[in-house]
């Protein structure tokens, strides 16, 4: 990728940034609460993918285990906020730099394993701190933790009659993620990371010490995930295991990124753009009729998506350029620059 | 090369799918008639979704009583077509799925993008709870039937209202039971209890009770078993139990672990001497019917059984509408509780002559409501929104029927004590 190419690309992103800070100045944007709640929810999903595209995409190990470090976020806010009656802000602290630690606690043993053993092992790692969590009294059990009334605003990071405060706030979770992905994809670090994904032996014989790229990679991935865990807590007013902490939901962190398209920028983001908006508006349109008519509906589409293009919507939008870029050049008596 | 047409139609579905969204926009000709937009809240999929959906029945049938004319049946309301002066209430039903998140945000879209009135929910205490506060900070009624967890109604809101009973007073209820089998039964001697409950909101709140009210009444927990709701599996739970087998056992236990569970202690030939159960594991009457003769002689509070007709004469109308809604299915302790919120909320508006939420809160403090679905036959609220008056009984399952054992006054059939052997039935 030529450095005009590399401009173009951000330019993009900056452009898009730009227009997500001004949707809320659109009154039927602001006013529409479902809308505002589709529109952050597609933003920390995109966010808590990219997380986890770090180490799943761009370093190839698939952990079904993001929820520990979610949840460890989520619980770190929660208790400044209910068990001590603090402001979230060094919960969040607390909670990123634990989970990072338990991070490379968890991984430097589960690196050794490869492939499908790998994942087996993050799905274990899930069910034990979901069940450790439902029994530990110090951080509410199984009860979980429910927000107090506080008072509103960024102190506390608790908005009650708007949701304006959670948008922004989840508009720079997701401009600091993609942003620091963005930064590692063009320098050494990402390029080492994709390095050991295509081939750990190959790497380490160039002199890449893949077990230190894996580990750094793993433990801001973890710490990431946990501020978009810390989010999640916030704007739901409520911790528990099982909302946090679940293999549910770390499935989420890999479907949005899988869907998007894995190891892609651009991935997470369409996953989720895609993924939540069918989630939300399935549920609020057929949810109510009962008998799960609306996850059916929701399922089918994904079967849909994922047969057609398994490469995630991503390869579906790069196909599509191409073939719009190969018509065009075509027309013009040409050859299309990707033609064989 | 995926062919470019063959990656427009999936588009086209996500497309289609998105453009459908125009139909979550509340319609603008509901606001033209006299209607009153009321929102339900329950576990319409997911683990408790037979539980959930006979609560969404419940309610609608309320609604449908409200909304015409019924005078055969005896109910508050259902004599004349609509009220206040020809309104009615339409429904809009959401699922909560039983999580907590989903709950809030469905409450959120009830209120903002349906624009309903009030909302009723939303079973799991765990999704009440959030739920209600949505509510509360919208100044919209919530009323709630059937969660029981005792810190709903100890947050001071003025939105919040509960019929059912709570597990609190259930727990000081069921000790009262071993206090009474101890003075009554021939060498009951209850000393020890166990508790075994799901880990979650309902279970953990109903323990807590439970130790509490255990203390206050002299009796010793010797063992406390959480399990994971939803479990294929109780063998290490109810093995724990047997060794240290304490009298009595109390059970918060719900839907198909409740019947896991009492196969699990036939398997492992174990009982204790008296079992008491908190809400909808013993109170379903499906699951009960599952069990056949192996759920006999296990215990648990009840708010209704169709075996309670003779005191509750107004219920049976009711509950024909009920079971057209349900294939059949009768109402349980938990799904009435729905209908009673409904009919009580119609008599405040009623009564209000307003449709201001905070006159009508108002009223709903200031009354006691008739409620011949309620074992109290009245409904009254103390502060925080609690029914003061909720009442429920201690049936035993005998002979597959629910019968009444306690209070004395109430009583039907005497209690067998203690529960007859898995070998000698």
């Amino acid at each position: 990728m030529n450095h005009r190419a590399l401009k173009r690309k951000d330019l993009f992103w900056l452009a898009l940034v730009v227009l997500l800070a001004l949707m809320p100045a659109v009154s039927a944007v602001a006013t529409n609460t479902f809308l505002m709640h589709v529109l952050i929810l597609i933003l920390l999903f995109s966010a808590m993918a990219q997380t986890w595209n770090i180490i799943g995409g761009y370093g190839g190990q698939t952990s079904f285990g993001h929820s520990v470090f979610f949840g460890i976020g989520a619980y770190g806010a929660g208790m400044a906020v209910v068990t001590y009656g603090l402001s979230p802000w060094p919960g969040i602290g607390i909670g990123m730099v634990a989970a990072a630690a338990v991070a490379v606690l968890i991984s430097y043993p589960c690196f050794k394993l490869s492939g499908h053993y790998f994942a087996i092992a993050t799905f274990a790692i899930v069910e034990i701190f979901h069940r450790m969590f439902l029994v530990w009294y110090w951080v509410g059990g199984a009860l979980g933790l429910d927000y107090p009334v506080v008072e509103q605003g960024l102190k506390n990071f608790m908005w009650y009659d708007t949701k304006t405060g959670y948008y922004y706030g989840a508009l720079a979770l997701f401009v600091l993620v993609f942003g620091i992905v963005r930064f590692l994809e063009s320098h050494r670090f990402g390029y080492y990371l994709r390095a050991v994904r295509e081939g750990q032996e190959t790497a380490e014989s160039l002199g890449v010490n893949s077990q230190a790229i894996k580990l750094t990679a793993m433990a801001l991935s973890a710490a990431l995930a946990a501020m978009c865990g810390a989010f999640f807590g916030q704007y739901n007013l409520r911790v528990d295991p099982s909302m946090v902490m679940s293999l549910d939901m770390s499935m989420k962190f890999v479907l949005v990124t899988i869907l998007g398209g894995a190891g892609t920028l651009a991935g997470p983001l369409l996953g989720a753009a895609v993924l939540i908006p069918l989630q939300e508006y399935t549920r609020a349109l057929w949810g109510g009729l009962g008998g799960g008519v609306d996850l059916i509906v929701f399922g089918v589409l994904i079967i849909i998506i994922v047969i057609k293009q398994p490469a995630g919507i991503s390869g579906m939008v790069r196909d599509i350029a191409k073939h719009i870029e190969r018509r065009r050049a075509a027309a013009k008596g040409g050859t299309s620059i990707d033609a064989p | 090369m995926v062919h470019y047409k063959s990656l427009i139609k999936p588009w086209l579905l996500v497309v289609a799918a998105l453009c459908a969204l125009s139909g979550v926009v509340p319609s603008p000709a509901l606001a033209q008639e006299k209607v009153i937009k009321i929102g339900t809240i329950f576990p319409l999929t997911g683990p408790v979704a037979l539980a959930g959906q006979r609560c969404k029945a419940a309610v609608e049938t309320a609604v449908e009583i409200l909304n015409n004319k019924y005078p055969n049946i005896k109910v508050p309301l259902a004599d004349k077509k609509g009220f206040l002066d020809g309104y009615k209430f339409v429904l809009v039903h959401a699922d909560s799925q039983g999580k907590a998140d989903v709950g809030k945000a469905e409450a959120e879209r009830l209120i903002n993008q349906e624009g309903v009135w009030g909302l009723i929910g939303a079973y799991n205490s765990s999704v009440s709870m959030p739920a209600s506060f949505v509510a509360e900070r919208a100044k919209k009624i919530f009323m709630c039937g059937a969660s029981s967890s005792a810190a709903l109604t100890q947050r001071n809101m003025k939105f919040f209202f509960r019929t059912a009973s709570t597990d609190e007073i259930e727990s000081h209820e069921f000790v009262e039971v071993l206090k009474w089998l101890n003075k009554t039964q021939k060498n009951a001697n209850i000393k020890t209890l166990g508790l075994i409950y799901e880990n979650s909101v309902f279970g953990k709140h109903a323990a807590e009770e439970a130790k509490k009210a255990a203390a206050a009444g002299g009796f010793e927990v010797i063992t406390d078993v959480p399990f994971t709701p939803g479990a294929t599996n109780l063998d290490s739970e109810v093995q724990t139990m047997k060794s240290k087998n304490p009298d009595a056992l109390f059970g918060a236990v719900l839907g198909a672990d409740y019947a896991l569970m009492v196969k699990t202690m036939k398997k492992m030939n174990w009982n204790p001497k008296v079992s008491l159960n908190y809400c909808s594991g013993y109170q379903d009457p499906v699951i009960a019917k599952q069990l056949g003769p192996d759920a006999n002689f296990f215990m648990g509070s009840t708010g209704y059984s169709p075996q309670f007709s003779k005191m509750m004469p107004a219920v049976a109308e009711v509950e024909k509408i009920f079971k057209t809604k349900t294939g059949g299915v009768p109402y349980d302790s938990d799904s009435i509780q729905e209908s009673v919120a409904m009919f009580v909320l119609a008599q405040a508006i009623e009564k209000a002559r307003s449709l201001d939420p905070e006159t009508v809160a108002k009223t709903l403090y200031a009354n006691t409501w008739t409620s011949p679905l309620s074992l109290s036959g009245k409904v009254a609220f103390a502060p925080g929104g609690q029914n003061k008056l909720s009442l429920s009984i201690i049936t035993q399952l005998q002979g597959g029927e629910y019968k009444r054992i306690f209070p004395k006054e109430s009583a039907d059939s005497k209690a067998v004590f203690p529960i007859t052997a898995w070998d000698k039935r």
